[in-house]
């Protein structure tokens, strides 16, 4: 085909879904739209509606809630240590697997995949066979009087298990792409290791990093399963919002269930508005730099 | 001699990369490195930079041994094959790289990072990226790059590769220029015997991690020392019969010819005035190349490449013309004989 005039070929293109084509394009647009509208924004606006349903009152009653807020605080704990411990480790993990050969790195990319094929309550039982009453280090713990199952620790844990994967997975492709070359250039003209991360590594993967970061705090923010096992349920003590959730949705206080989810929700859709924002940067970047 | 290797080998997961190799160039040489893909040619170039740790061998440049020497401390620049420009970075930044490296004083970064970016022609770019440059500009960034450090030895691995068949020629020539006028000593890696020749002071062969010739690039066209170098150099084609051919009758005892088009002389038949010496021959194909027509001439079954001037009467397929084979290149396994036409030699005949 002759591509010569590129008005010409993306009209062809644009030309094609005439006639039944056409009806095809927009049932399936039609489809994809109501599905999206069911189960996304359907649920969504519920929680919305039904979070103000008895009036501000009620709501604003339901989030300033000691209890609320000393769960909104303990997620954000865990969801801060989570993503900073995870990027630090991704930061290493994609580092020694995109630049050095060793033996043992597919089998250390596997690993790193395990949190995304485990079910988290599973994550959670893990912790409690190894660090509860009846897991081998219960005594040492004991020992040091250190407390990690039903404890604010025990849900860092989890939370860094079930998120770990993020920052990791997001940087590894992102620098196998880019190549060892700019690097063993600035390494031949005697730059060490820090200097060619800082000046070299990192401008390339900065956006993707990012998005990683993202990707980890929705999910850090937002992580029952894991947690549910290890935390115990002591209000003000080991809940995180979403555990706080449940408890209010099991003693029927709908409406305050609800008011405590659109903090999640709102939060949600912060975190997706950046997230596009750092995509759309990120890739602008990247096709301008990578030619 | 500045640059030696002696007895390099390297071995990669069972594939012998570098097999005894050992060269050595003077001061000051533009030295370029020939071979196929896959030679061993960038494997050579990326151990002397240090980026290559041979399994045993010595390695000398400026009188030490550099072993050891880690690849930072050679003072060595080098241009890489896609120039691994730092994209990030304007064309400034990566020419000073290096110079911030080694904590030099601002001032002098930028005088001398000034004066680079004017020997490479790129006055007012300095604050371009990489991608806003042509294939050109940025191999010569990265040449200005290399040389920022003052390296006494300059490696440049495929030059010329990533660049657009119109400019490289032109670039080929400013590389030589700029080089030679600096004095540094070079060595370049390159697979297009066209830019070896044209470049360089001195060519070395490099063929399955060895090295098969050196020497300058009309002895190495004129007297090949290795059946690979004579069927390597020039646009050679490989006859198995020649000793059927007129003036070559004497000639056994090899296993194969390589003749190329200057080696052949194509006439209309019967204008041939050394008739004895030469062969009759079918034309199979003419093809126009700009300054010459390229003839494919079938003798006795075999096919034969030669030229002729545009300005000559031309030829047309099936045509029946007498071909005049000054010399072949002989060879068996490993030696190679360079042929002349006996019945010219006979004639005494001022020809050539």
């Amino acid at each position: 085909m002759n591509l010569a005039n590129p008005a010409e070929a993306s009209n062809r293109i644009q030309e094609k879904p005439r006639g039944s084509g056409k009806a095809a394009k927009s049932i399936l647009i039609g489809l994809g739209v109501a599905f999206i509208l069911i189960m996304l924004v359907l649920p969504l606006i519920t929680v919305c509606v039904y979070a103000l349903k008895q009036g501000w009152e009620v709501f604003s009653g339901a989030i300033t809630d000691p209890y609320a807020i000393k769960a909104l605080q303990l997620t954000l704990l865990a969801t801060v240590v989570a993503v900073v411990c995870n990027t630090i480790f991704g930061l290493f993990a994609s580092w020694a697997i995109s630049k050095f050969h060793f033996r043992g790195k597919q089998f250390l990319t596997t690993l790193i995949d395990i949190p995304f094929a485990i079910s988290p309550i599973i994550a959670g039982l893990v912790f409690i066979l190894v660090f509860g009453r009846i897991g081998w280090a219960y005594d040492f713990l004991q020992a040091y009087d250190l407390k990690v199952v039903f404890a604010v620790p025990g849900i860092i844990l989890a939370t860094i298990f079930v998120t770990f994967p993020f920052v990791a997975r997001e940087l590894i492709p992102l620098m196998q792409a880019q190549g060892n070359d700019e690097e063993e250039a600035a390494a031949l003209m005697g730059a060490n290791w820090w200097t060619i991360y800082r000046k070299v590594t990192l401008p390339h993967i900065k956006w993707g990093l990012l998005y990683g970061v993202i990707l980890c705090t929705a999910r850090a923010l937002g992580e029952f399963g894991a947690v549910s096992v290890v935390s115990g349920h002591l209000r003000g003590k080991t809940n995180t919002l979403p555990l706080h959730i449940e408890i209010l949705f099991n003693e029927f206080q709908l409406t305050a269930a609800f008011a405590v989810s659109s903090i999640l929700v709102v939060t949600a859709i912060i975190i997706l508005i950046l997230r596009n924002i750092v995509e759309f940067k990120g890739r602008k970047e990247e096709s301008e730099h990578v030619r | 001699m500045y640059v030696e290797l002696k007895d390099v080998n390297k071995e990669f997961k069972g594939f012998r990369a570098l097999n005894d190799v050992s060269f050595s160039i003077e001061k000051g040489k533009l030295v370029g490195l020939l071979g196929p893909s896959g030679s061993g040619k960038t494997t050579i170039l990326r151990t002397l930079a240090g980026l290559v740790h041979p399994d045993s061998g010595d390695i000398w440049i400026d009188g030490k041994r550099v072993n050891d020497v880690p690849a930072s401390k050679r003072g060595i620049g080098f241009v890489f094959q896609n120039y691994a420009l730092f994209r990030y970075m304007t064309v400034f930044d990566n020419v000073a790289f290096g110079l911030t490296v080694e904590k030099k004083d601002k001032k002098f970064i930028k005088q001398r990072v000034n004066e680079l970016i004017n020997l490479v022609g790129l006055e007012g770019l300095q604050d371009r990226y990489p991608h806003q440059l042509s294939g050109g500009q940025r191999q010569r960034v990265a040449f200005a790059r290399a040389l920022a450090p003052n390296p006494h030895l300059l490696l440049l691995d495929e030059p010329f590769a990533a660049i657009d068949a119109k400019i490289r020629k032109e670039l080929r020539l400013w590389l030589r220029e700029t080089i030679n006028s600096l004095g540094i000593t070079s060595i370049f890696v390159t697979h297009d015997q066209d830019e070896a020749v044209e470049v360089a002071d001195e060519i070395v062969i490099v063929n399955g991690g060895r090295i098969e010739q050196k020497g300058n690039p009309a002895d190495i066209y004129k007297s090949p020392a290795t059946p690979f170098a004579a069927r390597f150099i020039g646009e050679s084609l490989v006859l198995d019969r020649h000793e059927t051919l007129h003036g070559f009758e004497t000639y056994s005892g090899y296993d194969q010819a390589v003749i190329r088009p200057e080696l052949i002389q194509i006439t209309k038949h019967g204008k041939q005035p050394i008739l004895h010496a030469s062969e009759d021959g079918i034309v199979e194909d003419v093809f126009f190349r700009g300054s010459l027509i390229e003839v494919h001439v079938n003798v006795k079954g075999m096919r034969l490449i030669g030229h002729r001037s545009p300005e000559e009467e031309p030829l047309l397929p099936g045509e029946k013309v007498s071909v005049l084979i000054y010399r072949l290149y002989l060879y068996n396994e490993d030696k190679v004989h360079l042929a002349e036409n006996v019945r010219l030699k006979d004639e005494n005949t001022v020809f050539i």
